[in-house]
């Protein structure tokens, strides 16, 4: 049939199709690609709650297991909504997958955009509530390598940082001060990184074997390679838990004044907690678990990786704002 | 416990779903109609048969075909797809890996794949299906970490997806809108059946379409082709046919890329 005046092949079609392609559209801009790396990470987290074992009573258990250390304010709902979980595991388990999978859907579809975001922030801070029991950071058990402080509440802070807004006529320096301004994005980040340190400074968390035992705990039900890097850390960290502590938080502290400084001292510390998240979410997260089959979430590693980037600073090109930024994201009002 | 058959059943209903519009795509482009431009018609072959096996997978009174039947499918459509994507590479640079039109179906099929080959409960040995999901507990899969991978992959170019097909400025394949015909399309003959168009080699930038029985032909032109060709149905093929719309497709890609990154996270 080549006769039939189609291109007769694919590549005859290419050949003339090519030339329009980057034409017709401009890329998203950075801060809708972030906000599509949240979609993405709240998605991960929509499949994950539909695991096999989040259908079990162990969910409800495990759930209820946050409200140990704290005070009977905390620890009420938190007890009380763990009895009802263990009651209707299924259906409530159900729909909270559900409802994760659609604030991701609702973030990557543009005209929901601001909608999901909302919602994502309320249902971060109930679930770091409900389900993480505050992310530990009231009862002293917060460990800045295994979670601290509470995964979901990273997903919140990073809704408010993308929100599809932009404050001020000037250029914002990086993608985090568009929606909320510079002094309250860096105080914001300020107060995340410092918490860390502190966490990563408390008498539990700085016990000689503390993080020996805490990354050796890893290991259960994690493929030969990871279990295996897990003991080699372990074994390095053995009985130099201060130490160990002291220069993770020293870390911490310099990650954390990094945003006040010039751009290139700022982007060299957001390496350093780019660096940072990685290794605590291989090490000491063992990726969130998500290898074991035990996961809610991807845990807090690649959350503050994104977290990060929306403090990266930005060109001067991409920082401006104007109508060529404003046709880019398009979301509607 | 596994996951609830009844959540199994809503995705493989949701499987059947692309599966009857990947079929009937085909049935209104009739692609055995084209000859050698029969190929654009490779994502909803792959749409078909993925949803069908997954389906299968998922709801075990579904099955269809024996593992192994479904990884040698699944093995051609793989290399089927890495030979369009290696070609894209070769004109239009790494680019092309990434973010190229043929891509995201490499990593469709592969994963596919890689689900066949990868499970590890003795019901996938020999049976015909996986025995379904929800039926007797879950079925793992070995190398959980290319799972994962797979995962990861699979999500990015679902959200990628969906803003694109709701962004402003939608790039052809992407459009919600239905497309229009070519200005310069031409009527044919009502009733005149499969009409190669005899002679008329395109000329510049146009090339003219076969007309579909009481339909039209047509002239693709720059600005009404689609981005990519390869893994595509052009837009000017389209005609206002709405199966044919170009986001069907892409909206059938992301329902199955959600429910292929939910197969293989719940048997890792």
């Amino acid at each position: 049939m080549s006769d039939i005046a189609v291109g007769s092949s694919r590549a005859g079609w290419r050949a003339r199709s090519v030339p329009e392609a980057g034409a017709a559209r401009a890329a998203p801009d950075a801060r809708r690609l972030l906000q599509l790396a949240l979609a993405g990470v709240w998605l991960l987290d929509g499949v994950l709650q539909y695991q096999p074992f989040m259908f079990t009573r162990a969910f409800g258990q495990m759930l209820g297991a946050t409200a140990a250390g704290n005070t009977g304010v905390v620890a009420s709902p938190i007890n009380w909504d763990a009895r009802l979980v263990e009651h209707h595991t299924v259906a409530l388990n159900a729909i909270f997958a559900t409802i994760q999978l659609l604030l991701a859907l609702g973030i990557a579809w543009r005209p929901t955009v601001r909608l999901a975001l909302g919602a994502s922030i309320a249902w971060s801070l109930g679930v770091w509530w409900f389900g993480e029991g505050l992310g530990g950071v009231l009862n002293g058990s917060a460990d800045p390598v295994n979670g601290a402080p509470g995964a979901v509440i990273i997903y919140a802070l990073l809704a408010v940082l993308l929100w599809p807004t932009d404050r001020g006529g000037r250029p914002a320096p990086f993608t985090a001060a568009r929606a909320v301004g510079v002094p309250v994005a860096r105080a914001l980040w300020l107060v995340l990184w410092l918490s860390l340190a502190y966490f990563a400074l408390l008498p539990a968390n700085r016990a000689p074997q503390a993080l020996n035992s805490m990354i050796a705990g890893m290991e259960s039900g994690e493929p030969g390679w990871l279990a295996a890097i897990d003991r080699g850390a372990a074994s390095l960290v053995a009985h130099q838990g201060l130490a160990a502590s002291i220069v993770l938080a020293v870390a911490l502290v310099i990650i954390a004044v990094g945003v006040f400084l010039p751009p290139p001292a700022a982007r060299a510390t957001l390496v350093l907690a780019i660096v940072v998240a990685a290794v605590i979410w291989v090490i000491g997260e063992a990726f969130g678990a998500i290898l074991a089959g035990g996961a809610t979430d991807p845990n807090t590693g690649p959350l503050l990786i994104l977290l990060a980037l929306v403090y990266w600073p930005l060109g001067t090109t991409s920082a401006e704002p104007g109508p060529a930024r404003a046709r880019q994201e398009e979301i509607p009002a | 416990m596994s996951t609830p058959a009844w959540i199994l059943d809503i995705f493989a209903a949701l499987m059947l779903v692309v599966a009857a519009v990947g079929a009937a795509r085909l049935v209104v482009l009739r692609p055995w109609r084209l000859g050698r431009a029969a190929v654009i018609a490779d994502i909803d072959v792959s749409h078909l048969l993925m949803a069908i096996a997954m389906a299968g997978m998922l709801a075990a009174g579904l099955r269809t075909l024996p593992n192994d039947a479904w990884a040698v499918v699944f093995g051609v459509l793989t290399a089927w797809f890495a030979y369009h994507v290696a070609q894209d590479a070769r004109r239009e640079g790494s680019r092309a890996l990434a973010g190229g039109h043929c891509a995201p179906h490499l990593v469709h099929a592969g994963a596919m794949l890689y689900m066949f080959l990868a499970l590890t409960a003795p019901a996938a040995r020999g049976g015909s299906g996986m025995a379904g999901m929800g039926a007797s507990g879950i079925q793992t899969l070995s190398l959980p970490v290319l799972a994962f991978l797979f995962a990861l992959v699979l999500i990015g170019y679902s959200v990628w997806d969906l803003d694109q097909v709701s962004g402003p400025g939608a790039r052809p394949h992407y459009s919600l809108a239905i497309p229009r015909p070519a200005p310069a399309a031409v009527l044919v003959g009502v009733s005149a059946g499969v009409q190669a168009v005899q002679g008329a080699e395109p000329s510049g930038a146009q090339a003219v379409v076969p007309a579909r029985e009481g339909g039209v032909a047509m002239v693709a032109q720059p600005g009404v082709t689609d981005q990519a060709a390869s893994c595509a149905i052009p837009v000017s093929l389209t005609g206002t046919s709405p199966v044919l719309v170009p986001w069907v497709a892409t909206a059938c890609r992301i329902a199955m890329g959600v429910t292929m990154a939910f197969m293989l996270l719940i048997m890792i």
